[in-house]
């Protein structure tokens, strides 16, 4: 590289031209206008990007707003993010709030915030303890949920499927309780039309269509439909209306 | 568009022999089209259907790229970010049925150098559109398709959204009184339903969406043959050494 790229950090009120920075950091209120190229952005007070946004890595503590696509290697939200475009990461982690306007793509997405997203949420891995309202479909080699809140999804599509409360694994720590006690307070339930993958473990979860080769349903759910090829067990807690084998 | 047969997600895997987390991984490498998957409800609740001889077609080609590397290399050439700049050299594409060099200099194609030379994703899907077209199309109504290609697709990289489902159609009508007759040529791009007046003649079709992929697995199909000659050769030398 030819020039040393610039480093910029707004601290008051302040607007910045896009273009390629070296760190861009935002404590105060800043809009940067036109499209941004940085190693790293970081929002910790209210910060927008009117353009296109791409960096390697992307801190999100206060507010941040982004008109369009964002390309991270590395997305993390504890405070309030939207994004008006595509969002298009190598890791994702929401332990505020985000929405999403159109699609997310990634590789790993934890979520122990709340997390949006207006088209599919696509990822090799996606966690949540939190809570999700995914509009279209929501798909990854493997599914964890620990419903912590209102997760909701048109489709969920993947090989492995596991849906469970806290603590019910055989751990039963101070905080697996203390989870536990949450999400039951909370009423985390994962909702969706259809759930399709090889192997699925649901419990209080909803929804209209499970297919997949072996589903066990655990307690607390209600199923209108289930379509399994190998194996399917039902816990004594769950409401399965109708069931095939195919 | 002509009705297709149609199948249904659970029958794919079966008939394929694949697993929803294979399928769903495609689907997310963009291996399989978003357009093929067609959602309906039906008396057993919401189902997923595809056009059973493209989706047959794909999965087979899927199943016989060797290994996960190069399912990969395949995905990365479909991915948006190599998209833009993927460049392959001519003297590996000569085999490929889309492939004309003659063509590709009457589009207008730089041509650079001669086997090293490279052609990016937006000239292949060109070429391969033109080169379908020749079959009926005349020299003129080429340079017509040509150039409203440039339109659609714009002047550099590709975006797989502004093709998919699209399709470019070339009609031809027929013009005739006091006894002079005469025949204009048009070419349409349009989405999935076009309604022409009758006396328009339809003479070919092409699907951009499927045209696309299909270059990108071709060129990825070359990536791979190459890869596996280089490791073949390889072997053949250190056996030559032992023999010695």
């Amino acid at each position: 590289m030819s020039e040393e790229k610039r480093s910029v950090s707004v601290s008051g009120a302040g607007v910045i031209d896009g273009g390629s920075y070296s760190r861009v950091s935002i404590s105060g209120a800043g809009k940067i206008s036109g499209d941004l190229y940085a190693e790293e952005l970081k929002m910790s007070g209210a910060g927008s990007v009117n353009g296109h946004c791409e960096v390697v890595h992307l801190t999100i503590s206060g507010t941040g707003k982004f008109t369009k696509d964002v390309i991270a290697d590395e997305m993390k939200v504890s405070g309030v993010a939207k994004v008006d475009g595509a969002v298009k990461v190598k890791e994702l982690k929401c332990s505020g709030t985000f929405r999403a306007a159109e699609s997310i793509s990634s590789e790993y997405v934890k979520v122990s915030g709340m997390l949006h997203v207006g088209g599919d949420l696509e990822s090799e891995i996606f966690r949540a303890s939190g809570g999700f309202d995914v509009r279209g479909l929501l798909t990854a080699d493997r599914i964890e949920i620990h419903p912590g809140g209102r997760c909701r999804a048109q489709e969920i599509g993947g090989a492995k499927i596991d849906v469970r409360r806290y603590g019910n694994r055989d751990r039963a720590g101070l905080l697996d309780s203390l989870m536990r006690a949450l999400s039951s307070a909370w009423g985390g339930e994962v909702e969706a039309a259809l759930i399709e993958g090889d192997e699925i473990y649901l419990e209080s979860t909803r929804a209209d269509v499970v297919r997949g080769k072996q589903i066990h349903i655990g307690p607390n759910c209600k199923i209108g439909l289930i379509e399994y090829s190998e194996s399917l067990k039902v816990h004594d807690d769950s409401d399965v209306e109708k069931q095939t084998k195919i | 568009m002509e009705d297709e047969h149609l199948i249904s997600k659970k029958d794919v895997l079966e008939k394929m022999g694949i697993s929803y987390g294979q399928l769903y991984r495609w689907k997310r490498k963009g291996l399989i089209p978003e357009i093929w998957f067609i959602r309906r409800s039906t008396f057993t609740g919401q189902e997923t259907f595809f056009p059973e001889d493209k989706i047959v077609e794909r999965i087979e080609r899927i199943k016989n790229m060797k290994g996960e590397h190069a399912l990969d290399d395949l995905a990365d050439v479909i991915s948006e970010h190599v998209n833009a700049k993927i460049q392959i050299a001519f003297g590996k594409l000569k085999h490929l049925g889309w492939f004309d060099e003659d063509l590709g200099r009457a589009a207008g194609i730089v041509i650079v150098g001669n086997d090293d030379g490279t052609l990016s994703l937006r000239d292949a899907l060109r070429l391969a559109v033109l080169k379908k077209l020749r079959r009926s199309a005349r020299n003129e109504e080429i340079d017509l398709a040509s150039r409203t290609l440039d339109d659609v697709i714009g002047k550099s990289g590709i975006d797989p959204s502004v093709v998919d489902g699209k399709t470019l159609h070339l009609f031809r009508k027929q013009l005739s009184g006091a006894g002079i007759s005469a025949e204009i040529s048009v070419i349409i791009v349009a989405g999935d339903k076009l309604t022409a007046d009758p006396e328009l003649n339809r003479i070919e079709s092409v699907d951009l969406g499927g045209m696309l992929q299909q270059v990108k697995l071709d060129l990825a199909a070359c990536c791979d043959s190459d890869a596996s000659k280089n490791e073949g050769s390889v072997n053949q030398s250190d056996g030559r050494e032992e023999h010695e």
